[in-house]
């Protein structure tokens, strides 16, 4: 902000009145080149980090399509607009055209925050849409209801994050809003940890037995002190039957005594 | 015309139970004030009628479809066995357009009725089953009549009475019957012999399994060939009920404690 400030009083008292007008123009000319340039190589670059493919199919994504442009054009636009603006602050700063108001050497100042919001609510609402995409289709092999919560919550939390990263950079009060990630993240935990504690647990197991199948239906196995055949293998219980007595065992317990399996 | 009226009058006379099959809601509420009992027989209860007996498959066949529904109700215990029941449901045109007037000890029952409710597996996924083999026998493979065997429920120990013929296309994944994709998959599968393997719950276990019981005294109808008497010996030997498409004849047919429970052409559906 200060330096901002000073340097416009500089250049207005090395120049004359009329030296310091041409030099607004010009610094306004290289500012329009400059950021036809910056728009020109942002895209670019992205398309070779391949930031299109990497972003495909995302809402954002296809909301941008819909509206005739893509994710990379938004951002590359926005560092092209960033670049005009603060040019254009710059001159109205050196010519003087308006009064040398603090107003605008803040505004000056202010500029990249905004910039860096818009960017970060770009990049959470990209990388939720993501990380969903990701974790469910992990689960995906795992066709129980319940996994069906977990990449919508993951979306959530990213989206809370970056919207309270966004309103941080523009200097808003975001005290209210931390409590109450704070809180969300401890009510997750405390729920978690308590209240589920058994069925997370189980689940989590199951979760495990289900992707890798340590061992499948029709398997002999012994899990503590019951021993039978598999019927059954869900994310939450393992069914084992023998002689016409079905076990229903939590999953967490197959854990923590370990499985035997009876090869004959 | 007094003739016929009395025909119908007599065969309406004395009834302890009238059954309606799949009613619409304003011909439901015709038989309000009827003393009955009014049992309503459907796929689905969704005129919240009471007492209900589901239909598990739309059966087109009036005999089937009779069977299931007085099986269903004497189950239930909503009609005894003796009792005079009149059904009234509809044949060819959609409309109710049939009364029959049956007495619930007429026939031998057939345990159709047991095989969907009271097998190991949840009711749905015999179902599900039977809609899978119904769709493969209508459609074959590649137009040519294909032959496939499914053992749904007590999948434990029907792996342990069987063995591979093949690798397990189904190991280590989580495919249900009913997920849209296991038509496909199954039809494919279906080219080589074997049997499919259904857990209680509905999971494709495997595929390619020869099933290994002891058929001895296994009783099955005279004509029907080997996979049909495994069918026939692997549901004696376990608590799974088999279901079986035949190659031959393009008939669906279920097998329940080692007997011919039910059988269907899925032309008809």
């Amino acid at each position: 902000m200060q330096f901002g400030f000073d340097w416009a009083t500089v250049i207005r008292r090395v120049f004359s009145p009329q030296g310091t007008f041409v030099f607004s123009l010009v610094v306004l000319a290289v500012g329009i080149v400059l950021g036809y340039l910056v728009w020109r190589s942002s895209r670019r670059f992205m398309r070779e980090l391949g930031v299109p493919e990497a972003v495909e199919g995302t809402p954002f994504e296809r909301t941008a399509r819909g509206l005739g442009t893509s994710t990379v054009g938004i951002v590359s636009n926005l560092a092209a607009l960033f670049i005009y603006i603060t040019t254009v602050t710059a001159v109205l700063n050196i010519a003087q055209l308006t009064d040398p108001e603090l107003y605008w050497a803040r505004f000056t100042s202010f500029l990249p925050d905004l910039f860096i919001a818009l960017f970060a609510v770009i990049i959470g609402l990209i990388a939720g849409d993501k990380a969903k995409l990701i974790v469910s289709e992990r689960l995906r092999s795992v066709k129980m209801p319940e996994a069906t919560v977990l990449p919508e919550l993951v979306k959530y939390s990213i989206f809370y994050l970056a919207v309270l990263i966004a309103l941080g950079q523009l200097g808003v009060e975001t005290l209210a809003l931390l409590i109450l990630l704070g809180a969300y993240a401890f009510g997750l935990v405390f729920v978690c940890g308590l209240a589920l504690k058994d069925i997370l647990q189980a689940g989590a197991a199951g979760l495990y037995l289900l992707l890798t199948e340590p061992y499948s239906i029709g398997d002999e196995i012994v899990i503590g002190d019951q021993s039978g055949i598999v019927q059954e293998v869900d994310i939450l219980v393992t069914r084992i039957e023998s002689d016409g007595e079905e076990y229903i065992i939590p999953n967490k317990r197959v854990f923590n005594t370990g499985i035997v399996r009876v090869r004959g | 015309m007094n003739e016929l009226r009395d025909l119908l009058g007599d065969l309406v006379a004395d009834v302890d139970a009238v059954f309606l099959f799949s009613p619409n809601a304003s011909f439901f509420e015709e038989f309000d004030d009827v003393d009955e009992e009014i049992v309503v027989v459907g796929p689905e209860n969704t005129l919240d009628a009471e007492p209900f007996v589901e239909l598990p498959i739309d059966f087109t066949d009036l005999e089937g479809r009779l069977r299931f529904g007085i099986e269903g109700a004497l189950e239930q215990g909503i009609v005894d066995e003796g009792d005079e029941v009149l059904c009234v449901t509809e044949v060819l045109d959609g409309s109710e357009n049939t009364i029959v007037r049956v007495q619930t000890n007429d026939f031998s029952p057939s345990g159709v009725y047991d095989m969907f409710v009271n097998s190991r597996a949840d009711a749905s996924v015999v179902r599900d089953v039977f809609e899978v083999a119904i769709e493969l026998g209508k459609k074959g493979q590649k137009g040519k009549p294909v032959g496939a065997l499914f053992v749904v429920g007590d999948a434990g120990k029907v792996m342990n009475k069987s063995r591979p013929l093949s690798y397990n296309p189904f190991e280590k994944s989580h495919v249900h019957v009913g997920d849209p994709i296991v038509n496909v998959m199954l039809k494919e599968f279906s080219r080589l012999d074997g049997a499919f393997v259904i857990s209680d719950a509905g999971k494709i276990v495997s595929a390619y399994r020869y099933l290994e019981p002891s058929a001895e005294g296994v009783d099955i109808p005279k004509g029907l060939g080997a996979r049909h008497m495994a069918a026939g010996a692997v549901t004696r030997d376990t608590m799974a009920t088999a279901i079986v498409l035949s190659e031959s004849d393009g008939l669906v047919r279920a097998f329940k404690g080692g007997e011919l429970v039910l059988e269907i052409d899925p032309e008809e559906y």
